[in-house]
This record gives C-alpha cells, sequence and structure tokens, in this order.
C-alpha cells in the first residue's frame, strides 16, 4: 500500500501549527498595516490579493473539472445501462382502446343485427354460455394414450399416463362433440403471465410501458372486461391469482377463490373447486352463471412438490378425470365446455421457461351438441404429440369471443380455431373466411393503432391488402377450388406473419444490445479502477487533460453516430447512438490516461484491508447470480460489515499508542454494535419466510407505525446533534457556524420532523380527530415537514456556503501541547461535514421513524468510521468499499428489499399535498436511496477527515476514494447485468434478478449523481472556506 | 512490525513450538485425527439435533483438547528453548522445553479450559450475535456453538500463553507469529466464518440449520490451521497495515 507520508491523526506535528498561526498574526499584521501604511504597502497588499485570488480562481477550476469528468463517467454508466436495459426490457406498449359491440373493424356482410351481445357481436353466437376449466400444468402428454417411444418400444409407461382418459376417449369417440389438441404456451409459462395471454390475446412481455408496477390489475381489453360488458355474470372458482388481475370482476356471491401460493397443499383448491363448481352445474342454477371458470391448482402443486413421474400425479389426475366427467354429465347443449392446462411442466415438474414441456399444454372443447369439424384429409383422432395440429394459447380468445358472440379483444393476436368453426365436416369455408377476416381486420386495426402509438411505420399491411381484395372479389371468381377456403389462407397467412412480427418485437431479448451496454459498463469500470487504483501522484491534476480527450471522444462518437446511422439505416437508431457516444467517450477517457501509462501500477491489492475490499464487492457481485444469496443480501452485508469491525479492531489493538489504541476499538467496537443493532430493523421479502421476521411495519399486513416507534424521532431530535457535537469536540472544533447548525438549525427541523411522526401517528388512529379537523391535520403536517425541510435545505446551504472555517483562537498562552488555533486539527474534515448533514435532515423526515433510527445510526457509524479510519491512517480502497457496504445494508434497514412493491410511495405526501413534479420524484428518491446519498457524500471526508491543514494533494485523494466508491456500486451493477443476461430464462429472473438489477442500475446512477452535483460540487465552497485561511487545496 | 518500543510489560512473542518429546510428537498429530473422527461420528446426531448433540460433544471435545495440552504444548510460563533466529520454515525446529512437570502442565490445562469456558464462551457468543445469530431464538445452540469454538482455540492458546493482558492483546490483534497453536485459533475463526456460506442456499438440507455449518467449519478450520501453523505458514506475521 502506498501510504503518505503524512501523519493524519492528533499528532500532527506541532511545528505546523506554529507556522500557520505565525501566518495568521502576519496576516493580521498586514490588514493593520494596510489601514495605516502607505501606497507603497497597498500596492503589496494588492499583489498578495491578486496571487491569493488567482490561486482560489486555479481552485474553482481544479474542482470544476473533477465534476466534469466524473459527469462524463456518469454519462458512460447511463448509456451503458440503457444499452442493456433497451435489450433486456422489451416493452410493449399497452393499449387502453376496446372492442366495441357495435363497432366491428369491418363492415359486415351478413343480416345480423349489428352489436347485439344477445345474438352475437360481429358473428352470430353459437353458445349462451360456458365452463372453462383450467387444470394448472396439465401437460399433452398426461392426456393421450401412452405409446411407446420408438427407440425403446419396451420402455415402461410413467405415472402421468393414462391416468386421465376422458379427454382423449371423448374426442376419438364422438369427434363432433369433442375435440382435443395441444394448446402451446407463450413463455414465460408462469401461471400469472398465461392468464393474461388467456384472456387478453396477446403476447406478455415483462414490463409493460403504462402499466403500474404497483398493482397487478389487467388493464388492456380483455376477455372477461368484455363478458362484463356485455353484462354476463362471472364466477371463479379456484387460483386467487385471477382476482389481483380482475379485481372485481366476478360476481361476488358465487365466486370462491383460494390461497395459489402453497404448493405443498394438493388438494385445498381442488377440493373447493369440485365442490363449489359442481352444484353450480346443476340446471336449478344454471340461470345464476353465464360465464364460469374453474381453476385447479392440485396437478401444478403435485409437479413441484413430487415432479411428474410419481403415484401422487397419477391419484391427481385420475381424479381430475372423475371430476370431468361429472362435469360432462351435467353440461347442457347451450353450454361450451372447454378443459385446458396453462403451461406444462419440466421433468422435474416445475415451470416458468420455455422447453418443450413447459409450453405443451393441452385444450379440450366439448359440445353437448354436434359442432366440432375436422380438417379434410385430418385424422380425426386427437394428434398423438404435441408436434402436429397444435394452436397457440393466444387463439382461444377469438373463439371463445366468437362463439360466445362477443367481440374479439383490442389486443388480440390469435387466430380462430379452425376445429370450432369449419362445421361437422370440416368444410365450411365461409364461416371460416368470415371469422378469420374478423379476427384478421381486429389485428389490422390493433397494428395500426399501435404503430401510431409508437410512431412506427405500418408494418406487415401487405398481406392484409391482399386478403382484403380476396375479399371483395369473392364473387367474380369460380376456380377449380372454393374461392371461401383462398380466403381463409390470406387472412390466416396474415395473422401468423403479424403474430410472429410481434414475437420478434415483444418477447424476445435483444443479446446484441444487452451485450454492447456490459460491454460499456465493464469498460467504464475498468477505466475507473485504472484512474482510482494505479496512478501515483495528483488525480486531481489528470482532470484537464482527461476532459479534453473523453470530450473529444464523446463528440467523435456522437458524429459517428449519426454517420453510422445514416449510412445503415438501422432500426435502433438511439441504441446505436448511445453505442458510439459510449465508445467514443471510452476512447477519449483511455487516450487521456495515457499519458500516466509509464508511471502506472497493476491496479491489484496489496494489503489485506485492499484485499477485503476487493473479495467482499467480488462476493456480493457473484452472490448475485444466486436466487438465495440475493434474498438474504440483508444479512450477508450484516456479516461482512461485522467482520469489517472485528479487524477494524484488530487493527486498533496493534496501535502502540495507548491513546490511539483505546480509541479504535472504542470505535470499532461502536461500528459492529450499532450495525447489530440497525439489522432489527427489517422488512422480509416474500422468499424470506419463514426465517425472517418483519419489523418495519406494525404488523405484517398494515404500513402503519408502532406507537412506540414515534419515541425514535424524538431520541433522534434529543441525541444526534449532541453526538455530531462530540465529534467536533475532539478537536475543539465546535464553533461559530457549527453551533449555529448543528445545535440550533439541524436540531430544530429534526424537532420538527418528531412532531409531524406523532401527529401522523395520531392521524393514522384517529388520536386527535375530535379537536382536529382532518383538513386541518393534514396542512399542518404538510406545514411542519416544509419548515423542516426548509430549514436543512435553505438554512443548511447558506451556512455552509458562507461559513468561515470551524476554527478559533485560544485565549490562553499557546503551548506546546495545545495550538493557539482550536480546530485545527480537523479543519478540513468539519467544514465539509454540515454537506452532510443537510442531506441527512430531509432523509431523517422522510423516512419512517424505525427507518430515521437507522439512518441516524448509519450517520454515527460514518463518523465512527472517519474516526477509525484516520487513527489507523488507513488509505486503501477500504474506506469507500465500507462506504457502499453500509449504504446497501442501510437500504434494508430502511424498510426496502430489492424488489419493486417495496418502495414507500407514501413518503412522496410526507411535506406535499398531491403529486407535483419534480419534488415527488426527488422525495421518493431521498426516501429510497437516502443511506446510498449519505454515504456517497461521505466519501470526501475520508480523505479530509483529520487531514493535516494543509496536506498537499487533498483534492487527488478526493477524486481517488470517490473513484473506488462508485467502482464497486458499478461492478454490482455490472455483475447483475450479467447475471441477468445469462440467467433469462431462469424461472426466478423477474421475481429476484431483474429487481436486483433495476436496484443496482438505479443506485448507480443515484450514486453517482450525488457524487457529482452534490459531493464533488460541495467541495467548492469547503475548499473556498479553508482556501482563504490555509491556502486552496490542490 | 514495530515492537521494540512497547511500554507493556515483555511477552514472549516467539511461536511456539510443541513440547520435544516422542509423544508429543507422536500425539500432536494424532490429535487432529481423533477430534475430527470424533465429530464426523457424532455428526448424525448433530445434524438431527444440535442442542444436545453439541452438548454431548463438549466432553470428548474437552477431555481430547487437555490431553493435547499435556502432551504436546508448553504450558504458560516453562522456559524456552533458544529462539530460531532464523525464520523457521524448515523442518529443522529447534528442540521444545520439556521441563514443566506433568502436574504443573494439568493444573495449568484445567485452569486453562475453566477460563476459556466461563470467558471465552460469552465472548464468542456476543460475536456470533454480532455477526448475525438469532438473539431471541436458538440461543442455546449459539452459546453451544461458541463454547465448540472457544474450546478449538481458545484452550491451548489458554494453556501456552495464560491470561496475561498484552499477550491477549496480541492475540487478538492477530500480531503473534503463526505457530501450530496461533494458526489452529485462526483457522477456527477463519473456518466458523466460511462456515455461513451455505446456510441461505435454498437447497433445504438438514445439515443447512443452524449452527450445524459453522461449528462444522470451525472443526474443519481448525484441522487445517493447526496443520499449516506448525509447518507451512510456521513463523509468519499477519500483515494488517492498511
Amino acid at each position: 500500500m502506498p501510504k503518505d507520508g503524512s501523519v493524519k491523526s492528533t499528532k500532527s506535528s506541532n511545528t505546523e501549527y506554529a507556522s500557520i498561526s505565525k501566518q495568521w498574526a502576519d496576516a493580521k499584521a498586514v490588514k493593520q498595516l494596510e489601514a495605516t501604511q502607505s501606497e507603497d504597502s497597498v500596492e503589496l497588499s494588492r499583489r498578495a490579493a491578486a496571487s491569493l485570488k488567482q490561486a482560489e480562481i486555479l481552485f474553482t477550476v481544479k474542482q470544476g473539472l473533477l465534476m466534469t469528468w466524473f459527469a462524463i463517467l456518469v454519462l458512460l454508466h447511463v448509456l451503458g445501462l440503457y444499452l442493456f436495459t433497451s435489450g433486456f426490457l422489451l416493452t410493449r406498449m399497452v393499449l387502453d382502446d376496446t372492442s366495441n359491440c357495435t363497432a366491428p373493424p369491418v363492415a359486415l356482410e351478413s343480416k345480423l343485427s349489428l352489436g347485439n351481445s344477445q345474438t352475437g357481436c360481429w358473428h352470430p353466437k353459437s353458445f349462451d354460455k360456458a365452463v372453462v376449466i383450467i387444470i394448472d400444468a396439465l401437460r399433452y402428454d398426461f392426456t393421450v394414450p401412452y405409446q411407446a417411444p420408438e427407440y425403446n418400444l419396451n420402455e415402461p409407461p410413467r405415472h402421468y399416463h393414462d391416468a386421465l382418459t376422458v379427454l382423449y376417449e371423448t374426442a376419438v369417440q364422438s369427434p363432433e362433440n369433442a375435440v382435443l389438441l395441444p394448446f402451446i404456451a407463450d413463455p414465460p409459462t408462469t401461471t400469472l403471465q398465461r392468464i393474461k395471454g388467456l384472456t387478453t390475446g396477446t403476447l406478455p412481455t415483462f414490463i409493460e410501458a403504462g402499466s403500474n408496477f404497483a398493482g397487478e390489475a389487467i388493464e388492456e381489453d380483455n376477455l372477461i372486461a368484455q363478458l362484463r360488458t356485455a353484462n354476463r355474470s362471472v364466477v371463479h372458482i379456484g387460483d386467487d391469482t385471477w382476482h389481483a388481475l380482475f379485481p372485481g370482476y366476478f360476481n361476488a356471491e358465487l365466486t370462491k377463490p383460494y390461497d395459489s401460493l402453497n404448493v405443498w397443499d394438493l388438494h385445498t383448491v381442488d377440493t373447493g373447486v369440485i365442490t363449489h363448481l359442481l352444484p353450480l352445474m346443476q340446471p336449478a342454477n344454471a340461470s345464476r352463471w353465464d360465464f364460469l371458470i374453474g381453476h385447479l391448482l392440485g396437478v401444478d402443486h403435485a409437479g413441484h412438490r413430487y415432479g411428474p413421474d410419481h403415484a401422487a400425479m397419477a391419484d391427481k389426475l385420475r381424479q381430475m378425470d372423475r371430476f370431468l366427467r361429472d362435469v360432462i354429465a351435467q353440461v347442457d347443449e347451450r353450454t361450451l365446455l372447454v378443459v385446458m392446462g396453462d403451461h406444462g411442466m419440466d421433468s422435474k415438474g416445475d415451470h416458468g421457461g420455455e422447453s418443450d414441456d413447459e409450453v405443451q399444454a393441452a385444450l379440450w372443447m366439448y359440445s353437448k351438441k354436434p359442432f366440432f369439424g375436422r380438417r379434410k384429409g385430418t385424422d380425426m383422432r386427437p394428434p398423438m404429440t404435441a408436434k402436429e395440429r397444435a394452436v397457440g394459447q393466444i387463439d382461444l380468445v377469438p373463439t371463445l369471443s366468437l362463439l360466445l358472440g362477443l367481440p374479439i379483444p383490442f389486443n388480440n393476436l390469435g387466430a380462430p380455431i379452425f376445429e370450432a368453426f369449419a362445421g361437422r365436416l370440416g368444410t365450411n369455408w365461409e364461416n371460416l373466411s368470415r371469422v378469420y377476416r374478423l379476427a384478421g381486420a381486429q389485428i389490422a386495426r390493433y397494428m395500426g393503432e399501435y404503430a401510431a402509438v409508437r410512431k412506427l411505420e405500418s408494418t406487415n399491411r401487405k398481406q392484409y391488402d391482399m386478403a382484403t381484395t380476396l375479399w371483395g372479389s369473392r364473387t367474380d371468381k369460380r376456380g377449380s377450388s372454393d374461392p371461401w377456403e383462398i380466403i381463409h389462407t390470406a387472412y390466416w397467412l396474415y395473422q401468423k406473419e403479424t403474430l410472429k412480427l410481434c414475437k420478434s418485437l415483444w418477447a424476445q431479448f435483444d443479446v446484441t444490445s444487452m451485450v454492447s451496454g456490459i460491454t460499456v459498463l465493464a469498460l467504464t469500470l475498468g477505466v475507473l479502477l485504472v484512474y482510482s487504483r494505479s496512478i501515483p501522484g495528483n488525480l486531481a491534476d489528470l482532470s484537464p487533460l482527461l476532459v479534453r480527450r473523453a470530450g473529444i471522444g464523446l463528440v467523435l462518437g456522437v458524429a459517428a453516430g449519426f454517420g453510422v446511422n445514416a449510412m445503415l439505416q438501422s432500426s435502433s437508431w438511439l441504441g446505436m447512438m448511445a453505442l458510439s457516444t459510449a465508445i467514443g467517450g471510452l476512447l477519449g477517457s483511455v487516450w487521456g490516461l495515457i499519458p500516466s501509462a509509464p508511471s502506472m501500477s497493476l491496479p491489484i491489492p496489496r494489503s489485506i484491508f485492499s484485499w477485503i475490499s476487493v473479495i467482499f464487492t467480488l462476493a456480493l457481485s457473484i452472490g448475485f447470480a444466486s436466487n438465495s444469496y440475493t434474498i438474504w443480501e440483508d444479512r450477508i452485508l450484516l456479516f461482512f460489515l461485522t467482520t469489517l469491525s472485528i479487524l477494524f479492531c484488530a487493527a486498533s489493538l496493534r496501535q502502540e499508542n495507548v491513546v490511539d489504541r483505546a480509541y479504535g476499538c472504542y470505535h470499532s467496537i461502536l461500528f459492529g454494535v450499532l450495525t447489530r443493532l440497525a439489522s432489527f430493523s427489517r422488512l422480509c421479502r416474500e422468499e424470506q419466510m419463514p426465517y425472517c421476521e418483519s419489523t418495519y411495519y406494525s404488523s405484517s399486513s398494515s404500513s402503519t407505525i408502532a406507537a412506540w416507534q414515534l419515541l425514535i424521532p424524538v431520541a433522534i431530535a434529543f441525541a444526534l446533534p449532541g453526538i455530531i457535537k462530540q465529534y467536533h469536540q475532539n478537536t475543539q472544533s465546535y464553533h461559530h457556524s457549527a453551533v449555529l447548525w448543528y445545535g440550533f438549525a439541524f436540531r430544530s427541523a429534526l424537532w420538527l420532523s418528531a412532531v409531524f411522526w406523532l401527529l401522523n401517528t395520531a392521524d393514522d388512529h384517529a388520536w386527535l380527530s375530535t379537536y382536529i379537523s382532518e383538513s386541518t391535520m393534514k396542512t399542518t403536517k404538510v406545514m411542519l415537514a416544509q419548515t423542516a425541510l426548509g430549514i436543512a435545505i435553505a438554512v443548511g446551504y447558506s451556512i455552509y456556503a458562507w461559513s468561515a472555517p470551524f476554527l478559533s483562537i485560544t485565549t490562553s498562552t499557546p503551548t506546546a501541547n495545545s495550538p493557539p488555533i482550536a480546530g485545527l486539527a480537523n479543519v478540513h474534515g468539519t467544514r465539509y461535514l454540515p454537506l452532510l448533514t443537510i442531506y441527512l435532515a430531509p432523509i431523517l423526515l422522510l423516512q419512517k421513524p424505525l427507518g430515521a433510527g437507522t439512518t441516524a445510526l448509519l450517520a454515527w457509524q460514518i463518523l465512527a468510521l472517519l474516526e477509525l479510519l484516520s487513527t489507523l491512517n488507513l488509505a486503501s480502497p477500504i474506506g469507500p468499499t465500507t462506504l457502499a457496504l453500509l449504504a446497501s445494508f442501510h437500504y434494508f434497514t430502511t424498510g426496502h428489499t430489492a424488489t419493486l412493491s417495496s418502495l414507500q410511495w407514501d413518503a412522496a405526501f410526507i411535506p406535499l399535498h398531491t403529486i407535483r413534479q419534480p419534488f415527488s420524484a426527488i422525495l421518493i428518491a431521498l426516501n429510497t436511496l437516502g443511506p446510498h446519498i449519505l454515504c456517497a457524500l461521505a466519501v470526501p471526508l475520508i480523505p479530509l477527515w483529520r487531514a493535516a491543514p494543509r496536506e498537499k494533494g487533498l483534492m487527488g485523494k478526493v477524486a481517488g476514494a470517490v473513484g473506488v466508491h462508485v467502482a464497486v456500486y458499478a461492478t454490482w451493477a455490472l455483475a447483475t447485468c450479467l447475471w441477468a443476461m445469462w440467467l433469462r430464462r431462469h424461472l426466478m429472473l423477474f421475481r429476484v434478478f431483474c429487481p436486483r438489477f433495476l436496484l443496482a442500475g438505479v443506485t448507480l446512477v443515484g450514486v453517482d449523481v450525488v457524487v457529482v452535483l452534490a459531493a464533488l460540487g460541495g467541495l467548492r465552497w469547503w475548499g473556498l472556506s479553508v482556501g482563504g485561511v490555509l491556502g486552496f487545496p490542490d | 512490525m514495530a515492537t521494540a518500543t512497547t511500554p507493556f510489560p515483555k511477552v514472549d512473542i516467539r511461536p511456539v513450538s510443541s513440547l520435544d518429546s516422542d509423544a508429543s510428537r507422536l500425539y500432536t498429530h494424532i490429535h487432529p485425527l481423533l477430534l475430527l473422527s470424533t465429530y464426523l461420528l457424532q455428526f448424525k446426531e448433530i445434524v438431527a439435533d444440535p442442542e444436545s448433540a453439541l452438548a454431548s460433544m463438549l466432553i470428548p471435545l474437552v477431555v481430547l483438547q487437555l490431553l493435547y495440552n499435556v502432551v504436546c504444548l508448553p504450558p504458560v510460563g516453562s522456559p524456552t528453548a533458544k529462539p530460531s533466529t532464523t525464520k523457521s520454515i524448515g523442518k529443522k525446529k529447534p528442540g521444545g522445553p520439556v521441563g514443566a512437570p506433568i502436574s504443573k502442565r494439568i493444573t495449568t490445562s484445567l485452569l486453562a479450559s475453566i477460563v476459556t469456558i466461563l470467558i471465552g464462551t460469552p465472548i464468542l457468543t456476543t460475536l456470533l450475535i454480532l455477526f448475525g445469530a438469532p438473539l431471541t431464538t436458538h440461543f442455546r445452540h449459539t452459546v453451544l456453538c461458541a463454547a465448540h469454538i472457544s474450546l478449538l482455540a481458545g484452550l491451548p492458546l489458554t494453556y501456552v500463553h495464560g491470561i496475561e493482558m498484552e499477550s491477549w492483546r496480541r492475540i487478538s490483534a492477530l500480531m503473534l507469529p503463526i505457530d501450530e497453536v496461533f494458526g489452529a485459533a485462526v483457522g477456527t475463526i477463519l473456518g466458523a466464518w466460511l462456515g455461513a456460506i451455505p446456510i441461505p442456499l435454498d437447497w433445504d438440507r438438514e445439515w443447512q440449520k443452524w449452527p450445524v455449518t459453522i461449528v462444522t467449519g470451525a472443526y474443519i478450520g481448525w484441522a487445517v490451521g493447526k496443520i499449516a501453523g506448525r509447518y507451512l505458514l510456521h513463523g509468519k506475521i499477519i500483515d494488517l497495515s492498511g
């Protein structure tokens, strides 16, 4: 470890104090002289002032350039993350349009009365009612007779074979009444996404632009919504996922939801469905519903628990067989019966991915009256494998809609199922053409609307226009084949091509884009590491060259982007632009680093503490590839931080000076104990159950706080300013502005937020409702919060900007042990510290009381860590790394988890009545990233804390520390991107890996912005203030 | 490391050598085998019922560690042979002390075990809780885990180095040169630390339960550290400077 020669502890040489105090005295003398002396000396002092002014300008330029250089790094991070995200989170615009019974997509040429859902909206209806039974995870091969594979004719059947036979049996015995087909799911094969597909008829993408993160309710036009619009009574029994998706859509009286998450329970849901569904099928109850959904989970749960090849699965399938036979016996002629699997299961019984076993479900439709046909020339029997005559799951949507006389949902991309419209002979090409024309026209209408909203060129019109032409000229042509058949084929082709197009647009990851994003992030990380860890000398001196060359690179990159786009006419204009800009910026940065190359050393760790920084950062990064370690990240961070406090303690015990030793041990132990104390504040994520107990809210099903927690803000207001004061008094730095800020303004802000939370809880529990009206209460609360914020930001920044350094001339005569100027030992650290507390006060207000408590502990821990690092003289990357670990740890202690649902939206309403951008967004950011913001602001303090008054190269050391801190977050962001791409087919992708990637990306950018604007930007006032007395930092 | 100007009472900071007797040379190798195989034999019970199995395992652990102390190690305060001035990494070790009478070795050893249990266990329990061990539940598991770690790591250390504050400052500061006693202690702690790694995994194995992995890691780390301390890393000093 290259250790700098300066001594940063209290033991600074007294000669330096003497020289500084002499200089101060001299300066005072000069001032006095100035007043009395002749013009000569005025000239002299004017020259001195000019050189001081010059030094000041030099400092501000240096500081500005450092900000600019880090801003370039921010830009590179943003570009990298943008490139990755655009390939990873493919978005599909959700259109709110709904299909209307009276507004078919094309003019109808039949005699049916338009817009009458009694006879049929767009097409005459065939059934009045329908019963849809979903057997979760019903794989196609569960329903057809066992056939030994050709390669091994002696292979015995498995447990899941030949247990559920009714579907195949009926389809063979009476093909006009029953049809059994393979039913192909679009991945992801999770029940929630499948239900979306089965009701909207569109392809699932994971993040749907326009949809609300907080709620899961389907916003798109769908079958259930159409049923409700048509005043049909929809009853649902079984898996409660439906209720999250369609809140309030079901007949409240008859509907029976069951918890879907307990995969160990094979029977509760099934028994519930069977006992409640069969009575509804009785003729007596037939008028109480029009659309009956039964969703059984036993087969799926048996798969999850035991795998498909298990006796329990056979039992389950036989139970389903009996149940279905009962249903068939009950169903009447007006009712369509549909049985299906929403997805399959793999050999272990799990699903979610897109392997054949997972997507191949079964679909069986049944009607008491002869209704179904088969395509001429094909086997009347159901296909023996899922490879033949398969239909897509989205095809069910137009099929059911038209059979029940409803309009096709607006976003549907599926095609009507042939067998349901071909007539009993399978030759009713006219009917097929009509329904395919309707479906095709609706798809064309949707595609046109989608293209208009997304400002895309209208796609794939050619095939549609051709089909329309054929339709228009159908009467003129009488060729060898049926003209209706040709029309049907034309519309069918159109639907197929459009679906393929949409799949390529939405349902695939853009690996090129992801890889280019990862590359940009990796190279930026390399530049950052070389910059902050490889270069000896003052890093701040490099900024002019780096900024110039990286700037040139960026400009050239933008120009190249325009050029490439003009030449290639590529479809992803923005992506290409981002990539070329990033490459330009990276090449420019490398070019800017080249002059330093001869003196560079490899950025590899050279001491135990450096190694630990690297190991802990990488250990977390590697852990993000595992869902377990991602889920338990809060505990892992606790473990790492405790390890650090133990090592700090061991290192402190090595100190020869007894005072240093005791001081170091005390702060190490304090750091560890505070960490553990904060760790008791938890909000568990679902996956941590049952090994985790949430303490953040008063109970697991509420988001209000427990009453005792109100003591926390009071305790903070009472104690925190005192703790901060103590850390000033250690170095005799608690003077004038420091007293004004910590002792008065900061403390008042804390008291105000304590009162705010008191009123807020009183409001929640209606304690004062008899005395104060609700609106008065709200106004009072908002006013309190706004005052607290105003004090913190306005007063805080004024004091921070205009204050002199916290120095004072002691009245006593100077001796060797007490220098004449008090506060010199930590003049840099204390002068910068108010900046951190300016942000601390609002963050304390915006957290829930328990979160405020842990945030206050965080502030204390930061101070303890700074004292530790300076007594131990640790110049290794351990300081900035510990701060990053600490920030991540306190993200969890402030009631957040790496899931979208843990965002605390209500923080936006603490100082505001309604949503007001950009303030609401900033408030949410302060709530969510509070610990990250505080720790990022604390990074410059690592070199500044107890720095010698005239330490050389302070700016360079700050740049190095900030560089390491950002590099830690950049490593985590890079790792989560890498894993998200690598595991993009993983079952847990959108539960675990994607949210963690989003969190890492957001924290990286957030920390970047805080570092540049608040931390490096704030250095300006520190430097100007300290520089006037001690000479400007370099 | 600057050690010359310490104002504290002088303590012996040379690596400890085991006793220079045939029994010592033999048993120091048999001891880890015996202890580990005892643990292995108990492993099934420990997984099935950590609380009672770990408690009953304490007895063979204490007995074997006492035996090891008495047979192989010089008790605190015994005169040592001339220190090796060269870095003693080679096989040629200076003959260890043989002086201390067996009665002193036994009494020192017994005293050390009492001190270890009474002082070491609470300290390690606190540490385990700081590292994230449950506070409100499984407390007895945690105490037993701490007892195992402190008997593995602390008993020979106390026997060899006594209860001098300065010695323990150096031990806690990891300042001692590595020998088989200190190596075993560091190995135990490291092993217990690494033992936490499998806990969060969703493998649903019985042996993942608290504190089986920690104790297992401690035992393995103890054996590895003991052997490495005697041979591979003998005489080395851990560098903790930043």
